[in-house]
Order: structure tokens, then C-alpha cells, then sequence
């Protein structure tokens, strides 16, 4: 069974946001909330580095350990998923998240939040698939259609990879074995317990 | 208005009545039904949440092969 994964190659990205808009659109993400978002390390200084980060969709998910509501499942494909219906918004799951993946519409005054939202790698909700209910409250299911997460599709420096882990992970090692250095998975020890040896 | 003109007045206005109260009836019936129709088409099962959603498509393929180079 295909384990799906995000992978940044950072030393091609360029900072661009394209991933950023890209999912912003395919989404139509609320005002206020970005599920995935470019950081830059170092910035203007030698060795600077930008990532593009939203969920990793990690193994044994931390965000669904501390969630009170248990509104997280784990698809067979391994993308994190959560309920809207069951959130209850108390915030957990963001200071629990090392990625600062959960996002919240703000609802009002005095710092109330709305029900989570986060990255669903493109695979909707637990409503059935492609259907106005599902995409009004998750998005776009573009795996169910037999595509990719769009980020990664829209990638201009194919810097970001999405799929099935075992195949990005041989990519990434043709490249860094081709171009002569990698600076690395980005996050993938904090979220599959895993790294790429190449 | 008379006594007897009153009561005939109210006997058609009760007429009206039954008819809208029926067809309200009706339409909240339909209103009902469709709703649940929609409800369990909308929900899917545990088992169906959390299955399998990814396909080595054409696209897919297309994708893993131009992030080769």
C-alpha cells in the first residue's frame, strides 16, 4: 500500500508561493488561514533555505493523540484527516503539531476560533466524495480524482514533491546523487521517524 | 355582518385553510425526505473514510516522471 508523503527539496526552492496560492485557490481557504505556508532559514545570509511546509501527514500523529474530540482519522494512504463536525476548536492539536499545521478561522471577539483546518492533502473529508457538502468545508478531493495534491503539481522549481513516499524518496536521491548535495527531507525524521540515506 | 353570513364565511375560510394546511404537509414531507436522502449520501462509513484514495493515474504518472529531471 502507497504511503503518501511531502517532500521539499530546498535547495530548489525558490520562495515563490506559488504552493501557497495554488492551494489557496483549489481550496478557496478562508481569509486568514493558510494551510500551507514557504519559511525561510537564514534569511540574506549564506546557507539561506526555504521550505515550503504545511501537514506532513506524520505517522502516529500528535495532533490526534492530544485531540479531546478524537475528530482525526488515518486513512489507508496514510493522510491525516479530521472532522469539522466533531472539532470542537480548543486548539490542542496547534500546540501539539510540530509543523504549526491546524489553522483557525477567527469567529469573533476576545480570540474565540472556529472549527480547525489544516492540509488535507487534497483528499477531502469524511463526507462523500467530491460532493458540494465535502468541498465547502474541506476543499477540493483531487486524489479521489486520481491527481496529486496541487502544490506540488504547481511547483515551479519541482522543489516540492507529493505521492507515494518510497517513489519521492528514490526522486530526491537521483537528484541529490545527480547535482552532488542535498540538504536533506525536511522534516521527515519529526514526521515518519525516517530519513532519506543517499 | 350577520350571525349566519359569519359562519359561512368561516366555513370557506376553513376550506382554504385545509387545502394550505395539506399542501404544506405535503412539501414539508418532501422537504424531510430529501433532506435524509442528502444526509446519507453526505456521511460516508468508517470504512469508506478511511480507504484508499490514491491511483497510479496517468497523471500521477506524468507528474513522478517530469519531477525526475
Amino acid at each position: 500500500m502507497a504511503r503518501m508523503k511531502f517532500l521539499c527539496d530546498a535547495d530548489r526552492c525558490i520562495e515563490c508561493n506559488a504552493c501557497v496560492t495554488a492551494c489557496k485557490n483549489e481550496h478557496e481557504v478562508p481569509w486568514g488561514i493558510n494551510r500551507r505556508r514557504v519559511v525561510t532559514i537564514n534569511d540574506g545570509l549564506p546557507g539561506e533555505r526555504s521550505v515550503s511546509m504545511a501537514c506532513m501527514h506524520c505517522t502516529d500523529a500528535p495532533c490526534a493523540s492530544v485531540c479531546p474530540v478524537d475528530c482525526f482519522y488515518t486513512t489507508a494512504d496514510a493522510v491525516v484527516l479530521h472532522s469539522k463536525d466533531l472539532c470542537i476548536g480548543c486548539g490542542y492539536c496547534f500546540y501539539a503539531c510540530p509543523f504549526g499545521a491546524p489553522q483557525y478561522p477567527k469567529v469573533g471577539n476576545f480570540g474565540s476560533r472556529g472549527k480547525m483546518d489544516k492540509c488535507t492533502y487534497c483528499a477531502g473529508g469524511p463526507e462523500a466524495d467530491m460532493t458540494m457538502a465535502e468541498y465547502e468545508k474541506y476543499g477540493a478531493n483531487r486524489l479521489a480524482e486520481g491527481k496529486l495534491p496541487l502544490c506540488a503539481e504547481m511547483c515551479s522549481t519541482k522543489a516540492l514533491l507529493a505521492g507515494d513516499g518510497e517513489i519521492i524518496a528514490e526522486i530526491y536521491r537521483e537528484r541529490v546523487t545527480t547535482r552532488g548535495y542535498g540538504s536533506g527531507a525536511w522534516g521527515w525524521q519529526t514526521a515518519y521517524q525516517e530519513t532519506i540515506n543517499v | 355582518m350577520t350571525n349566519r353570513e359569519e359562519q359561512k364565511g368561516l366555513r370557506r375560510r376553513g376550506f382554504l385553510g385545509m387545502f394550505a394546511g395539506a399542501t404544506a404537509a405535503t412539501a414539508t414531507a418532501a422537504v424531510v425526505g430529501a433532506g435524509a436522502v442528502n444526509e446519507a449520501q453526505a456521511q460516508e462509513t468508517e470504512d469508506e473514510m478511511r480507504k484508499a484514495r490514491y491511483q497510479e493515474t496517468d497523471h500521477v504518472k506524468a507528474f513522478y516522471r517530469t519531477n525526475r529531471y
